[in-house]
């Protein structure tokens, strides 16, 4: 395997690279401890990982709580009389104290009941089921767009740096990645469904109703959502593949005679990719909040869209769900991208008692 | 070219013309580093004065307030430059009184992010021991939490209004200035400028606010460029889903979401709007990277 440079570490954890971690003997790689290391980095992280998680049920909570005006008087309308809304808060609760509540939803939580919502009475963990696919779908669909914008450009702009294409498409992506998604969704509502009509402005299809207009539905919102990512990654891809450039294995694969864009796609650009980990790892929960607005303009009944409802009806259970899948997604989202990094990277030795 | 006569003028001649080559590449270079940061500093110099000042000195209609009779004009109908929207507002001066509230979002909440988080960051960098990891405990908090969801909570909870926006946007620059500000500070912990000011006996607050900060400074200036056209995007989304400036007032953010319902038939209300703060925020993109540019080159 082609190894990376160092310095990856630093974007990864800041603090990993400064100093060899106490106890670990130089020289000494076995799969064994290798194995061992990456455990107990697993072990660490998610203990680290327990208290954030923690805190962010919590801060929800807490903000939620602050809030003016309560989901009684939301449900029962402005001219509710102030006795119909006791009676209403006494029957979900509202009027307990706050501690003793969180402390209801956090044990239910903890088994697995994140409660009921406030407006439907259904299920969080139903609700969170219905919604969830439809939000991974367009995150995943964005993704992938992203990847296709990045890679061949970043590579293809970093096999001459300084000439026309790179300059060009430089310039493109640095504009690209100030475009706002909701400002790209109106632009492509605008050009594709109003102007062409070759995608439809709003809706979604569920898969059942067939993959091609499944995906021709969500095809524009994740354009919005993929297009300013893309030109972010291919910045950072293109800086990343002329640092490989540099390395010494390019250099030996030169040396072997191999062409130069076959050094390119084969050494240094696959080598750049996962650097790319971490920054993907760490953009997810900008690409969720992203969502919800993308959701809300394009008419998706993801969990954005919920998210938005929720909170202007006070539905605490609910928005309380969606903000631990939140969290957790971008918790162990981030924990996973460690690891793969770790095993992909076997030089990367995580050990930093600071964090 | 001339054929040089001996082996001597052939090595001059040749050094003379690298060296000229090497002389024009890199003038060419700094040229286009200058071009690079001051045509985006020009850009943004210019729309910040047409925001601010031009709308003291030049002849521009109110943004609020318009008659319905004179609702929906064309784009150079005399008096209104860029037409009028449906409740009969200048179009021309709603993108400038628009874009104070963008600006003056983004400015805020970079400085806020800047003294608050670079105070916490250097604090956590700093100082071993149970205070710092508090400290890094609740920035991870807010880190992982969906910021727009505090931002939502916080517009929703306060009112829509300009200063709420910038408390709730607030709560997303300050863990990101902190996270920045304590890396930096670790780097910079055991440098010899700081071990000698410990031994000489300088108390620990005047380091980190005399000694520390300064060098942290150019980094989160750049940063803040950054951050001040994320901040912009997100007063836009925020006033979008009408929990920002609420209307007659101007934002950018509800200027796209009244035009998009007129979308089909008058393109220019949402395109106008949305071509402001995309040429701004890019403008704030540009500078930004030249900036880190020049500064990490040194």
């Amino acid at each position: 395997m082609t190894v990376q440079s160092t310095n990856r570490t630093t974007t990864a954890n800041p603090e990993a690279a400064l100093e060899p971690p106490p106890g670990t003997r130089p020289g000494f790689q076995g799969p064994g401890l290798l194995r061992s290391s990456l455990l107990r980095l697993a072990v660490r992280r998610l203990l680290t990982a327990i208290p954030v998680v923690w805190g962010v049920t919590f801060l929800g909570f807490t903000v939620l709580n602050l809030l003016p005006g309560d989901a009684a008087q939301a449900l029962l309308g402005a001219d509710a009389t102030p006795q119909e809304v006791a009676k209403l808060s006494r029957q979900l609760h509202l009027d307990q104290p706050f501690f003793t509540r969180y402390w209801n939803w956090l044990t239910g939580a903890l088994s697995g009941h994140l409660g009921s919502s406030l407006g439907s009475g259904q299920q969080v963990t139903t609700i969170l089921a219905q919604r969830l696919p439809v939000t991974f779908e367009l995150l995943l669909f964005a993704f992938v767009i992203s990847l296709l914008i990045a890679i061949p450009v970043a590579t293809f702009a970093a096999r001459k740096p300084g000439g026309i294409f790179d300059s060009i498409t430089t310039f493109i992506a640095l504009v690209g990645l100030s475009i706002a998604p909701y400002i790209l969704a109106l632009l492509l509502i605008l050009l594709f469904a109003v102007n062409l009509s070759w995608f439809p402005a709003l809706g979604w299809t569920p898969i059942s109703g067939g993959l091609g207009s499944n995906l021709r539905s969500l095809t524009l919102p994740a354009l919005s959502l993929g297009f300013p990512i893309g030109c972010f990654y291919t910045r950072l891809l293109r800086a990343d593949v002329l640092e490989q450039l540099e390395e010494d294995y390019v250099t030996t694969a030169h040396a072997k005679g191999l062409a130069g864009w076959r050094v390119l796609m084969r050494h240094a650009t696959p080598n750049s990719l996962f650097g790319l980990i971490t920054v993907v790892a760490l953009n997810v929960g900008t690409l969720l909040g992203g969502t919800v607005i993308v959701e809300q303009i394009f008419g998706l009944p993801g969990i954005g869209e919920e998210l938005f409802q929720a909170i202007q009806t006070r539905d605490f259970p609910v928005v309380e769900g969606i903000v631990v899948v939140f969290a957790v997604l971008v918790v162990v989202i981030g924990l996973l991208a460690d690891l793969l990094y770790a095993v992909l990277d076997p030089r990367i030795r995580y050990d930093n008692p600071g964090q | 070219m001339t054929i040089p006569v001996s082996n001597e003028a052939a090595a001059a001649a040749i050094t003379a013309a690298g060296a000229s080559r090497v002389r024009a590449s890199r003038a060419r270079g700094r040229l286009r580093q200058s071009l690079a940061l001051y045509l985006p500093a020009g850009l943004l110099v210019l729309i910040i004065a047409a925001c601010f000042l031009y709308p003291l000195v030049g002849n521009v209609s109110p943004p609020v307030g318009g008659s319905v009779l004179n609702a929906g004009l064309p784009a150079g109908t005399p008096g209104f430059p860029l037409g009028t929207d449906a409740s009969g507002n200048d179009i021309f001066s709603r993108l400038l009184y628009g874009g104070r509230v963008s600006l003056e979002v983004g400015a805020a909440t970079q400085i806020i992010g800047i003294v608050l988080g670079g105070l916490i960051g250097m604090i956590a960098g700093y100082s071993r021991g149970i205070l710092a990891a508090v400290l890094m405990r609740v920035l991870d908090v807010l880190i992982a939490f969906p910021s727009l969801v505090l931002a939502l909570a916080i517009a929703e909870g306060l009112g829509p209004g300009e200063l709420h926006v910038i408390w709730a946007l607030s709560f997303y620059s300050v863990p990101a200035f902190a996270r920045l500000a304590r890396a930096a500070t670790l780097r910079l912990r055991d440098q010899n400028f700081m071990l000698a000011a410990s031994m000489s006996g300088t108390p620990r607050w005047r380091i980190v606010l005399f000694h520390l900060a300064p060098n942290l400074l150019p980094q989160q200036l750049t940063f803040a460029l950054l951050g001040a056209g994320v901040a912009i995007i997100q007063e836009g989304a925020l006033s979008f889903l009408s929990l920002g400036v609420p209307p007659p007032g101007a934002s950018w953010g509800n200027m796209i979401a009244s035009g998009m319902q007129t979308m089909s038939v008058r393109p220019s209300l949402v395109l106008l709007p949305c071509l402001a703060l995309l040429i701004t925020v890019a403008a704030l993109n540009l500078m930004g990277d030249a900036l880190r540019a020049r500064w990490s080159a040194r």
